[in-house]
């Protein structure tokens, strides 16, 4: 075993990969936990596949970004390893997300809650922001939240740079209801205020409960826009009818957000307002939403901890922590069929051993020759 | 990632020492008869990167960030036990991957193939499979530990210049940041930018892609002594050398200006006489010798010519040794360079002959893929008896050299 591989290896011992929690687009993710000191942490295992297509690009953005960003509000890629033919990330452990949050029937957000979800997640985009990055993939669903309360902006797998004006990007992103109009009408050339527009659906969602613009197709999604509120005058929005594929859907008036917001504040509407402002340019930065008066207003935001938590999370944070982690023994204890928490020596061997797996080696293959 | 050089990977994780960077090279210089052997390779291998990059359309900024990503590669693996030819493909292929301008890898394997199977280069086994790269792509990603966001100078040079001065040049390359006005950049606030005219801009950064009939020319035919002098920009001809392991982007970015400065006027006076008057059969190494020394002078004399020059790099609070010592090896560089050429080996011809000459003479790609051939066979051997494993032999030619002065 050369260097590169000794301390990939041991990388690899630090964490120990317990049970499947779940699967994404490009990989498949495992609890786990540190060997050292029991921390709960996630195992996100790249799917390399019989090396086929190469990378997917989702996973290059992934960890392009997660690599590069340590913000309190967005997830922390604690380590990186390579298994045989697979590619780690080593994540904090996230318990729940917004949206299971928002389902969840039995918990009851007051106005600071709310106030307090919205300025974390404003305090990881503007971070994103300020670094020139655009999330472009903004939901409930993507907005993990840590045991102690912490939101954390995750999923970077459609994220990319903010390009150089003049330069094209794809329109095709952003989840339909947390898509913009100008996105919709196929804008290839956007900016940061995409990813407002999709908190501004969130800090609707968050006080309605159910997605706010609800949209059955792309068509559908800007009738869904403009029916709640209103189709966009030439003057509200100077060029929109221009953009490559503007389709007029159909006149619907103006109706005040007080209408359905009826409990919200001023300050409230006002910001939300600026957040789904039509003309792009016109829509509120990250950094001003964060001096917005709504966030110095009374309520104040509720303190992390104190915010409502599914059941799940109260479970999990009212055991002791070697309870929560399963206290596996590295040998033995794994849940049947799971089996994945290998113990060391047997990492050891298989890192070392030869792999048929292996077409071309990462070093020159000398027997072979 | 355009704004905190100083909490990025790069700057945390990809910047070594000098020591560091010796001990990664320590192994290859066994097998080398020269230790400027490597120093050629390092400047064939990132040569033949830019001229994959082009056959894939890449922009300059991905090419950079290719061989940045394949700098770093062999900062924990051995010219002598890896291909580094599937290594710059796979370079490519993810560099486009995380510069948002993806080729399909299908394009990466074939332009491969075409390109390092014309005889100059003589490499004959660039698996047709596209499992291979893909397989390639993972150890390449793995090695970078995940860590694809590269900087580059470009953008510092851009600032400091000015946008104004830069404007004209600049978007043709595409370089220029959305919000590149939006807050201060991680070297520092831009006050007191320096007015650079453009031709000297153009030296320190090579923007305008040369059109496609001199392009042609670039890669597939000889290389005028002509070519050479325009397409000599300073911070694309970094990449030929070890620098971006060394140094970050900013440094080599003020060593270009400060080395653009010093060799402005009477310098490019003296290559355009150069190249005008010896266009018919040019003699690359003599002319560029007088260049180079002519460099040195200058240089020398640098400080006392440019008084509003040393005003502007001392606002920068930079180490101004740090950036005469990249300047400096940047100069050296160009010397080595001299003697390296990429002109299309007429059949078989040089190869062998190139082989077994002095270390003065023109180093040619065939050479070097046979010198890596024979790096690779050596390496073999001692694996193959670790016992009697011994430095191979020879490095006479580098005693007398050393012996000579
Ligand atoms: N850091 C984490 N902590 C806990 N669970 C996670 C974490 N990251 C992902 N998961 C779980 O794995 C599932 C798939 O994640 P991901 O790959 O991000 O999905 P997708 O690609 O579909 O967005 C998630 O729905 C979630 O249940
Ligand atoms: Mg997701």
């Amino acid at each position: 075993m050369d260097a590169v591989e000794k301390a990939n290896a041991e990388r690899q011992r630090r964490w120990v990969k317990d049970q499947k929690v779940g699967e994404g687009t490009y990989a498949v993710v495992y609890r786990g936990r540190e060997l050292a000191t029991g921390r709960k942490i996630a195992i996100k295992k790249i799917k390399v596949g019989q090396f086929k297509d190469g990378l997917d690009m989702s996973a290059v953005r992934e960890v392009k970004y997660l690599r590069e960003l340590q913000h309190p509000n967005i997830i922390e890629l604690l380590d990186v390893f390579s298994s045989k033919t697979n590619l780690n990330l080593v994540l904090e452990f996230l318990d729940t997300d917004l949206e299971m949050i928002i389902k969840d029937r039995s918990l009851v957000f007051l106005p600071a809650d709310i106030k307090s979800w919205m300025a974390m997640t404003f305090r990881g985009l503007e971070f994103c922001h300020r670094n020139f990055i655009l999330h472009r993939d903004l939901k409930p669903n993507n907005l993990l939240i840590a045991s102690d309360g912490q939101l954390k902006i995750a999923d970077f797998g459609l994220a990319r740079d903010a390009a150089d004006p003049g330069y094209k990007m794809t329109c095709q992103v952003i989840t339909r209801w947390y898509r913009p109009p100008e996105l919709l009408f196929g804008c290839r050339y956007y900016s940061t205020a995409v990813d407002i527009w999709s908190v501004g659906c969130i800090f609707a969602e968050l006080m309605l409960r159910i997605p706010y613009l609800p949209g059955e197709s792309d068509m559908d999604q800007l009738k869904t826009i403009f029916r709640a509120l209103g189709t966009p005058t030439d003057e509200e929005w100077p060029g929109h009818t221009k953009l490559p594929d503007y389709v007029s859907v159909g006149q619907f008036p103006r109706t005040p957000l007080r209408d359905l917001f009826t409990a919200a504040s001023g300050d409230t509407l006002n910001l939300l307002s600026k957040c789904i402002i039509f003309e792009p340019r016109k829509r509120i930065s990250a950094r001003d939403a964060l001096y917005h008066p709504y966030f110095f207003a009374l309520p104040y935001p509720t303190h992390p901890s104190k915010l409502p938590k599914t059941a799940a999370q109260t479970a999990a944070a009212s055991r002791p922590p070697d309870e929560v982690d399963g206290n596996v023994d590295p040998g033995g204890g794994a849940p049947a069929g799971v089996g994945k928490a290998a113990p060391p020596k047997k990492l050891k061997r298989k890192l070392s051993g030869h792999d048929l797996s292996r077409n071309i080696a990462r070093k020159l293959d000398f027997t072979a020759s | 990632m355009a704004t905190d050089f100083w909490a990025s990977s790069h700057n945390k994780r990809w910047i070594i020492d000098r020591a560091s960077l010796k001990q990664a090279r320590s192994e290859d210089l066994r097998y080398v008869e020269s230790p400027e052997h490597v120093d050629f390779l390092n400047i064939y291998f990132a040569n033949l990167i830019a001229m994959l990059g082009k056959r894939l359309t890449l922009r300059q900024r991905v090419i950079a960030t290719a061989t940045v990503f394949f700098r770093r590669f062999y900062v924990k693996n051995l010219y002598c036990e890896t291909d580094p030819f599937i290594v710059i493909a796979a370079c490519c292929y993810v560099a486009a991957k995380a510069e948002e301008s993806p080729v399909h890898i299908k394009n990466v394997v074939s332009e491969s193939r075409l390109m390092f199977s014309q005889e100059g280069y003589g490499v004959k086994n660039f698996p047709s499979d596209n499992s291979k790269l893909a397989e390639m792509e993972f150890y390449l990603v793995s090695d970078l530990e995940c860590d694809l966001v590269v900087f580059h100078p470009y953008r510092t040079l851009l600032t400091l210049c000015g946008r104004e001065a830069a404007h004209a040049v600049v978007s043709e390359a595409g370089e220029v940041g959305v919000g590149i006005d939006n807050g201060p950049r991680y070297w520092g606030t831009g006050e007191g930018r320096l007015e650079l005219e453009e031709g000297p801009l153009q030296t320190a950064w090579h923007v305008i892609p040369p059109p496609p009939s001199t392009l042609h020319s670039t890669l597939l035919r000889p290389k005028t002594d002509q070519i050479r002098a325009l397409n000599r920009f300073i911070i694309n001809d970094t990449y030929r050398s070890e620098l971006c392991l060394l140094y970050p982007p900013h440094m080599i970015a003020i060593a270009a200006i400060y080395l653009t400065l010093v060799l402005n006027d009477k310098t490019r006076e003296a290559i355009q006489a150069q190249t005008a008057s010896s266009t018919p059969t040019p003699t690359p190494r003599r002319s560029s010798r007088t260049n180079t020394s002519s460099v040195h002078r200058k240089l020398a004399a640098a400080p006392q010519q440019q008084q509003d020059f040393v005003g502007f790099m001392a606002g920068l609070r930079v180490s101004l040794p740090t950036v005469a010592m990249i300047a400096q090896e940047i100069l050296s560089l160009y010397t080595l360079w001299e003697r390296y050429s990429d002109a299309a080996p007429e059949s078989g011809l040089g190869q062998s002959a190139v082989g077994d000459t002095a270390g003065d003479d023109v180093v040619t790609p065939a050479f070097l893929t046979q010198l890596l051939l024979r790096m690779r066979e050596a390496r073999l051997a001692d694996l193959a008896h670790p016992a009697s494993a011994q430095p191979m032999a020879v490095n006479k030619r580098l005693e007398r050299t050393q012996a000579a002065g």
